[in-house]
């Protein structure tokens, strides 16, 4: 049945257009292109890093520098850029933000880019010990929204999304917009904002969608919640097979010349000839894009943006940029007390009717003003 | 107008000449400001911030297609005046910490290597080590020291477990922190990792406080147990007030071999001379580096910077200052009740 489906499937536009009346034009809908389907193993399973820019990317940075400025004009550009963008009022917005809607199953919000700074020693509240990584949410606003329907029309859009998503464009640190190029400060002249240094794009549905502009902030989250996060792995450069792939390389002794660290076969004979695709080999290790799923947020501080996640094994090096957004773990997701109390579209400073305390814990996890342990006897 | 266009060359080549020092001025005095400067003049930039590695290894940290920052980077960020949202605290320079309280409390120097670093990370570790200061009473104490300590003990008929050893060994940085006691039970060598920080942890006593001539005592292992047998009743010694820390200088005779390690290669002072055989000699003099003595990039690596730990110490010596008079004050307070 799948493989009939599968060969009729392509013909389907053709007949159409060979039996369809001559005055009517035949348009095709990105949705009626038919793939055909390949099925092959997935290699290699690592990612190849690009060497080349996509081309729908904007150039970032400039080498662009005045040479004829002066200090007391230096001076003058700086006071500018800064009353341009630190010096104007709290929010942006300039209608307000959208409209707010409830927090249904289906619903998936934006997520932030955290920096990661580390991981920290915690325990439990039974004296057991665990390990936290911190990350911080720095400066993050939301710069750009694309609802579905332009979405679908993107080259990064999967057929298979539908009209599900839209994109939330999420930038990360300000800086002084001289060193970008012009194309690239021109994408932040929607939202507001100072240029950032760093932008990411989350898939979210519309009714999650959040106006540009708006400033998000570690309080997007609650504790208690899981997250995934996803970041870049460390880089290593190009390494050897021993360290790459964790081959045993040979003896260094008894004879063995010059090939203490090398592979050994790259494959059979026969009619397993030849080396085969996937063969692991030296190259660039690391600078992979990984993701570990459902960490759970035990702790969080408001004032320094910090969240504690359960666990190690976030990827990369302390300072590399982390993206944190709610679960896709079926089993981790929110039950219906949780659900009420999700911040949507984000959490705004007006929802919060008291000042928020500025940490706030897991209800498993040892504070540190809290009395030592205390174990009661058992009367026998 | 020959003479003019001379004239005008002129002033415009004063003019670059004079701009490109205004301009690393400028760049010194608002370093601070944003990294523009350091991207449009890579040549030129002179950097004013004390890393703790060669320029050159600090440019490649730097690079842009890096997938991370430096955190001196990172605090730049933090402190512009762009951003939004978080706020650093001014830190109050007071009264400084003695030079001596690195050693009474190692553990609040962070990690000397720079790309595991981070200032907001760090002092919020200090806050909580403090904090749990605050509730338990950790005394000063050192490598050869006496000490009893208490923790719960699910396991243990009373649920309290009270051991008492000699601090054999004292690691870790910031919440990690640890330390070794070792005693013999019933004629058996007993060592106890104990975490100072954790929550487990009823209380910390210390019944003698003393130094030894090593940092590490683990060749306690290989020598004869009546060097490291205490008796679980053995009431504290005080010593005068302001009085230094006494070193005890007792020499300890190793068994016979086999050991554990290869002392003879450690450079030991608190034993007693080892009858060397050729095959020793020959091994210590492969794997002696005498040239570390000499290496000073590798202390600087190994060590924090001295201002940044002036820095640390201070507030820790603050806070813990403070700590230490509430106890006080509470501590009459009960006597007066009594």
């Amino acid at each position: 049945m799948a493989s009939k489906a599968a060969v009729t499937a392509p013909l389907r536009p053709l007949c159409n257009f060979m039996f369809s009346n001559t005055n009517v034009t035949v348009t095709l809908a990105p949705s009626s292109v038919c793939f055909q389907q390949k099925r092959y193993r997935r290699f290699p399973k690592y990612v190849v890093r690009p060497t080349t820019r996509k081309p729908w990317h904007v150039r970032k940075w400039t080498e662009k520098k005045d040479e004829y400025l002066d200090a007391s004009n230096e001076q003058f550009i700086k006071e500018v850029i800064i009353d341009k963008y630190a010096k104007v009022a709290p929010s942006p917005l300039k209608d307000g933000p959208w409209e707010r809607n409830p927090y249904l199953r289906e619903t998936r919000r934006t997520g932030v880019l955290a920096l990661k700074l580390g991981s920290l020693l915690h325990w439990k509240k039974d004296g057991t010990p665990f390990y936290v990584t911190v990350l911080q949410v720095l400066d993050n606003h939301v710069i750009n929204y694309v609802p579905p329907e332009l979405y679908a029309t993107y080259p990064s859009h999967r057929p298979h999304q539908g009209l599900r998503f839209g994109m939330q464009v999420v930038g990360s640190l300000s800086c002084d917009p001289r060193q970008f190029s012009k194309p690239y400060n021109n994408l932040f002249m929607k939202a507001g904002v100072p240029p950032k240094r760093w932008l990411t794009r989350f898939l979210v549905t519309p009714d999650a969608a959040v106006q540009p502009g708006t400033a998000l902030d570690v309080n997007h989250f609650k504790v208690g919640d899981y997250v995934d996060t996803q970041g870049r792995t460390r880089d290593y450069g190009f390494q050897g097979v021993i360290k790459r792939w964790g081959m045993k390389g040979m003896p260094k002794s008894h004879g063995t010349t010059k090939s203490e660290r090398k592979m050994g076969a790259t494959g059979g004979g026969g009619d397993k000839d030849g080396i085969w695709k996937g063969k692991h080999m030296p190259g660039m290790m690391g600078n992979y894009l990984r993701t570990m799923y459902g960490l759970k947020i035990c702790r969080i501080n408001t004032r320094y943006n910090l969240l504690y996640l359960a666990g190690v094994g976030v990827p990369g090096l302390p300072h590399t940029f982390i993206r944190v957004s709610d679960t896709v773990l079926p089993r981790r997701q929110r039950n219906e007390e949780q659900m009420a109390e999700v911040a949507m579209p984000t959490w705004f400073p007006e929802d919060a009717e008291e000042s928020l305390p500025e940490e706030m814990f897991a209800d498993d996890v040892f504070q540190f003003t809290e009395p030592s342990l205390q174990l009661e006897a058992e009367e026998s | 107008m020959a003479t003019s266009i001379a004239k005008v060359c002129q002033s415009v080549k004063n003019l670059t000449r004079r701009s490109d020092l205004l301009y690393q001025q400028a760049c010194c005095l608002c370093a601070s400001f944003s990294s523009s400067s350091h991207l449009s003049h890579p040549k030129k930039l002179q950097h004013v911030i004390n890393y703790q590695r060669t320029r050159a290894e600090v440019a490649r940290a730097l690079r842009r297609k890096q997938n991370f920052l430096h955190y001196e980077q990172v605090d730049k960020h933090r402190k512009s005046p762009l951003q939004s949202g978080t706020e650093l605290v001014q830190e109050e320079k007071e009264d400084v910490a003695p030079r001596e309280y690195r050693y009474v409390m190692p553990e609040f120097l962070p990690n000397p290597d720079f790309q595991y670093r981070d200032r907001v990370l760090e002092k919020m570790e200090r806050r909580d080590m403090l904090r749990r200061r605050a509730v338990i009473d950790i005394p000063e104490f050192y490598v050869g020291s006496i000490m009893a300590v208490t923790v719960s003990d699910p396991y243990s008929p009373g649920k309290t477990n009270r051991f008492v050893g000699i601090c054999i060994d004292r690691g870790g940085q910031g919440l990690q922190a640890y330390f070794v006691l070792r005693n013999v039970v019933d004629g058996l060598g007993v060592e106890v990792l104990y975490q100072l920080y954790n929550p487990t942890v009823q209380g910390i006593q210390v019944l003698k406080l003393e130094k030894r001539l090593d940092d590490q005592l683990y060749y306690l292992r290989n020598a004869p147990l009546e060097h490291s047998t205490f008796s679980f009743d053995m009431q504290p010694v005080t010593l005068p007030r302001d009085a230094p820390v006494p070193v005890n200088t007792t020499k300890v005779k190793l068994n016979p071999k086999p050991w554990e390690y290869r002392w003879e290669r450690f450079n030991l002072k608190g034993i007693e001379p080892i009858e060397l055989t050729p095959k020793m000699e020959r091994g210590i003099k492969e794997h002696a580096k005498p040239w570390e003595d000499y290496d000073l990039m590798l202390k600087y690596r190994q060590t924090v910077n001295e201002d940044e730990e002036r820095s640390i110490m201070t507030e820790v010596f603050k806070e813990n200052s403070h700590i230490e008079s509430q106890r006080k004050s509470s501590r009459t307070v009960l006597r007066k009740k009594k």
